[in-house]
């Protein structure tokens, strides 16, 4: 992939400001192949052409800054814009079920977003935003996850530093596979729902 | 929630089974069974490079490789690699394979050939990979 190349080309040559802006400009939300960018920096790291703890600390803080752009452009600006589409097309009850489940849910989702599942983070950000999720408890819960994340993945690349291609091939599609399946277990859970209450009745 | 309320009606198991899935209930069976086959198709392709790597080691040569990082990952001296797209050893070359390919006028398959042909070349047992022309002293 071009840009893969372009990305991973600009951090070797331009390092840490590089990185910083590549991770900050994802964590809002733009679909960089970031997890191979971590886990290359991972194996530059390892060969030499990175320093460890500047990479972890760039990293780190560029993530939880996107994090906060993105929660804080959701919040003061996107809430105003939904607010006018749902008056016009309707659909407010379902925003505010969105954002109730996103309160109840929030730290945890928030928490595991951030490294486990990694491609719901951005939306994760807008949705607490809209939501209006507690500026505080957003960033306690996110920030040691995107710290957490960055560790894990620039690790992972200094271990396999000369199967950088692989790990983020198997991070990425490890990341999408337990994505789906949260998703069958809450279909699934809906599904024995449906069922359950005539077998209660007749046991 | 109102389904509930509908169905716990219902007593006889069997008759339930029977009853027709409503339009909704049936959007979310197909949706489950969608989403674990995406769950299924995402885990093979999580284990397929786990497999890859197991037997084949080596992960394909991109453009976004510098020669340093291929012959790290190869595990080859790098001036093996120098020499076969005649740069010099030293200062090792930051730059790129794309960025090579580019300055070489050259296209990435052909620099991935020449490479290859190189690393099969210096993982021989026979003869002994050559020493770099240049610079002896230079680490491997």
């Amino acid at each position: 992939m071009s840009i893969t190349d372009q990305l991973l080309e600009a951090v070797l040559l331009y390092g840490l400001p590089v990185l910083f802006g590549v991770i900050l400009i994802a964590s809002v939300g733009v679909p960089f192949p970031i997890s191979l960018t971590l886990v290359a920096a991972g194996s530059f790291v390892k060969q030499g052409e990175m320093k460890l703890a500047p990479v972890i600390i760039a990293a780190s803080i560029a993530a939880i800054l996107g994090d906060q752009i993105g929660y804080g452009l959701s919040r003061w600006c996107g809430r105003s814009l939904v607010d006018r589409i749902t008056l016009r097309l309707g659909g407010a009850a379902k925003i505010k079920r969105a954002e109730a489940v996103s309160t109840k849910w929030g730290g945890p989702g928030i928490f595991f977003s951030r490294w486990l599942v990694t491609a719901l983070g951005p939306w994760l950000n807008f949705t607490s935003g809209m939501a209006h999720y507690p500026w505080r408890r957003f960033i306690v819960w996110g920030a040691p996850g995107q710290v957490l994340w960055v560790v894990l993945y620039v690790m992972l690349g200094y271990i396999f530093s000369d199967r950088v291609q692989y790990i983020a091939e198997i991070l990425g599609n490890l990341g999408w596979a337990i994505l789906a399946l949260i998703v069958a277990i809450i279909l699934g859970w809906k599904l024995i729902r449906y069922f359950r209450p005539s077998s209660s009745v007749a046991a | 929630m109102a389904i509930n309320v509908e169905l716990s009606v219902e007593t006889d198991p069997q008759a339930l089974m029977k009853k027709k899935l409503t339009w909704r209930q049936s959007v979310v069976a197909v949706a489950f069974l969608m989403s674990l086959s995406l769950a299924i198709f995402f885990v093979v392709r999580a284990v397929r490079p786990m497999i890859y790597w197991h037997y084949h080691q080596d992960e394909p040569i991109r453009g976004w490789m510098t020669m340093g990082y291929v012959a790290h990952s190869y595990r080859v001296p790098p001036h093996v690699l120098h020499s076969a797209l005649g740069l010099p050893d030293k200062p090792p070359d930051k730059r790129s394979l794309r960025e090579i390919a580019k300055a070489q006028n050259r296209s990435m398959d052909e620099i991935r050939s020449l490479l290859l042909q190189a690393i099969v070349q210096a993982r021989r047992p026979y003869p002994a990979s050559p020493s770099p022309p240049t610079n002896p002293e230079a680490s491997p």
